[in-house]
């Protein structure tokens, strides 16, 4: 069997003394979406920040199709091929929106089916060619989020990391985020996708992880949770 | 008449070193936010590396771009080896800093001694240049020149290229940055490296002018901060300016109210810190 495109096994985390990440495993396939569910502070953005190296994790292992990156600096493992689009989007304000993705602009590896360019960035978000020049952090919420994407395209990942890419957006630009979510998808990215927003992630997602106070409380297909066999309120409060 | 533009022409080259001093020293505030107060030490010791090449009889420009090449690696040693490891801690950086131009104003009282080297201009520079009735010395102008040379490239060199831009989304946010791919560590070494190679090279250029003694690190110091104090940190701007309006009250202060030198080069200082704290141009991120 294929090594899944990234995997966390067994991680224990801590912000300080704070044990935030409990053996949480999960791992996404290559090509699919990963939908990863959870209350506010069950412990997701964390996850994130353990899968690209700004926190590392006390024990477990995170690998990139079957190498492990764990231990590795954020830089290294953006190199092997891992993009985050950030939770609060967290574009470098004082730049212009065109070095924000120049200064992420890495070669795609050999035999990359879509490699991106500037210029390809530019064709899929006409809206941050037109403001290429503006300086970012006066943009709007919605084109921040679409600077976020591209900034983390430019780096040609084999694996996007998406950090509840709607929150604060008006519905129409979250559509436009979610159909551009869809569309690399069947380019065959693998992606793992952070959502308060269940019907975005059932409507997006082949499986889901859900987490409840650092702990993994459901991993199963999309398919198997939309038979509804799972009570999902229990797990996500109110929705 | 003739006395007072001739004092205009030594306060704007004065200007013109003080921003090669507080160039570097801004931008590693700015930037990195360490408060590097060995800089005048690098000055100093470009100063010393300079004037040694020249007693070899090295070429003048060539001694100080080699000059400049040491300081580069001397502080290239320093960030990595010492301030790498103080990240954050502002007050052990100022004191590990403080210590260090202690340590090497030491060890150029030993290796140079304690009594001044006077170095000329380069052959050719030494006289003066007559223009409309007034004779302008021709080394202080050449001295200006280099200055605006040596802005403007530092100006593209961080607004205009695809290392700048990386420079400042370091500054920005530094952990997004690394996880973009940046080599955020390599970058800020670059920059330290680089403000510490201007402030060697401004050491030899100062040369002909300030001569080089024991002490002249404890002079310039205090000099650069208060043109970034002024300016505001991490603005090349804002260091250009601070450094003519430093080097004019420093010129025509002396000539004016001698006795009130200090005053005048403080006073404007504590102002802005009490009415303006970033500063004339500090860094504005929308
Ligand atoms: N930098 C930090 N220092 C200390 N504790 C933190 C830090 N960041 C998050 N936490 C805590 O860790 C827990 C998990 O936070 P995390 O940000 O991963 O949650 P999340 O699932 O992303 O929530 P949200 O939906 O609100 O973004 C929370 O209890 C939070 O308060
Ligand atoms: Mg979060």
């Amino acid at each position: 069997m294929a090594d899944d495109a990234l995997s966390l096994a067994g991680i224990d985390a801590f912000y300080g003394d704070s044990h935030v990440l409990q053996g949480v495993s999960l791992s996404l396939a290559e090509g699919h979406v990963l939908g990863l569910l959870g209350r506010n502070g069950a412990g997701k953005t964390t996850c994130m920040n353990v899968a690209v190296g700004l926190l590392p994790p006390r024990a477990g292992r995170v690998s990139l199709f079957g190498e492990k990156v764990s231990g590795r600096p954020p830089e290294a493992i953006a190199m092997r091929g891992l993009a985050l689009v950030p939770q609060g989007r967290r574009i470098f304000r004082s730049l212009s929106v065109r070095e924000n993705l120049t200064v992420a602009a890495r070669k795609p590896v050999a035999g990359a089916r879509h490699p991106w360019t500037l210029d390809a960035v530019f064709a899929a978000f006409p809206r941050l060619a037109e403001r290429q020049r503006q300086t970012a952090g006066y943009l709007s919420g919605g084109e921040q989020q679409m600077l976020a994407i591209g900034r983390a395209l430019m780096s040609n990942p084999r694996v996007l990391l998406m950090d509840e890419p709607s929150e604060g957006l008006a519905p129409q630009i979250v559509a436009e985020v979610m159909s551009t979510i869809r569309r690399l998808k069947e380019q065959g990215l693998s992606i793992l996708l952070v959502e308060q927003n269940v019907k975005l992630v059932f409507d997006l997602a082949d499986d889901i992880v859900i987490l409840n106070s650092g702990r993994v409380v459901v991993s199963n297909t999309a398919g198997e949770l939309r038979a509804g066999r799972i009570d999902l309120h229990q797990h996500l409060g109110v929705f | 008449m003739s006395q007072w533009l001739l004092l205009g022409v030594n306060s704007v080259s004065l200007g013109g070193l003080l921003f090669l001093l507080s160039a570097g020293f801004s931008l590693i505030f700015g930037l990195m936010r360490i408060p590097n107060l060995t800089h005048g030490s690098f000055f100093m010791l470009g100063a010393y590396f300079g004037v040694t090449l020249l007693q070899l009889g090295w070429n003048f420009w060539l001694a100080a771009l080699v000059a400049a090449v040491g300081i580069a690696a001397v502080g290239g040693v320093i960030e990595r080896l010492l301030l790498r490891r103080l990240a954050g801690q502002e007050l052990a950086q100022v004191l590990v800093t403080l210590g260090l131009s202690f340590m090497i104003a030491d060890l150029c009282l030993m290796v140079w001694g304690g009594d001044p080297i006077p170095f000329d201009a380069p052959p050719g520079l030494r006289g003066a240049l007559p223009i409309a009735s007034i004779v302008f010395p021709t080394y202080r102008l050449v001295v200006v020149v280099i200055a605006v040379v040596i802005a403007a490239a530092l100006w593209l060199l961080l607004e205009r290229t695809r290392l700048g831009a990386m420079i400042r989304a370091g500054v920005d946010d530094e952990a997004m940055a690394r996880v973009t791919g940046i080599r955020v560590s390599r970058i800020f070494t670059i920059v330290f490296c680089l403000g510490a190679a201007v402030a060697g090279f401004a050491g030899v250029i100062g040369g002909p002018i300030l001569s080089v003694y024991p002490g002249l690190d404890g002079d310039m110091l205090p000099l650069a901060l208060i043109v970034v104090i002024l300016g505001g940190t991490g603005s090349l701007l804002g260091a250009l300016l601070g450094s003519l309006i430093i080097g004019f009250l420093y010129n025509y202060g002396q000539v004016l109210f001698p006795e009130l030198a200090y005053i005048i080069l403080f006073l404007p200082m504590l102002l802005i810190l009490l009415f303006r704290p970033q500063g004339l141009f500090g860094r504005h991120v929308p």
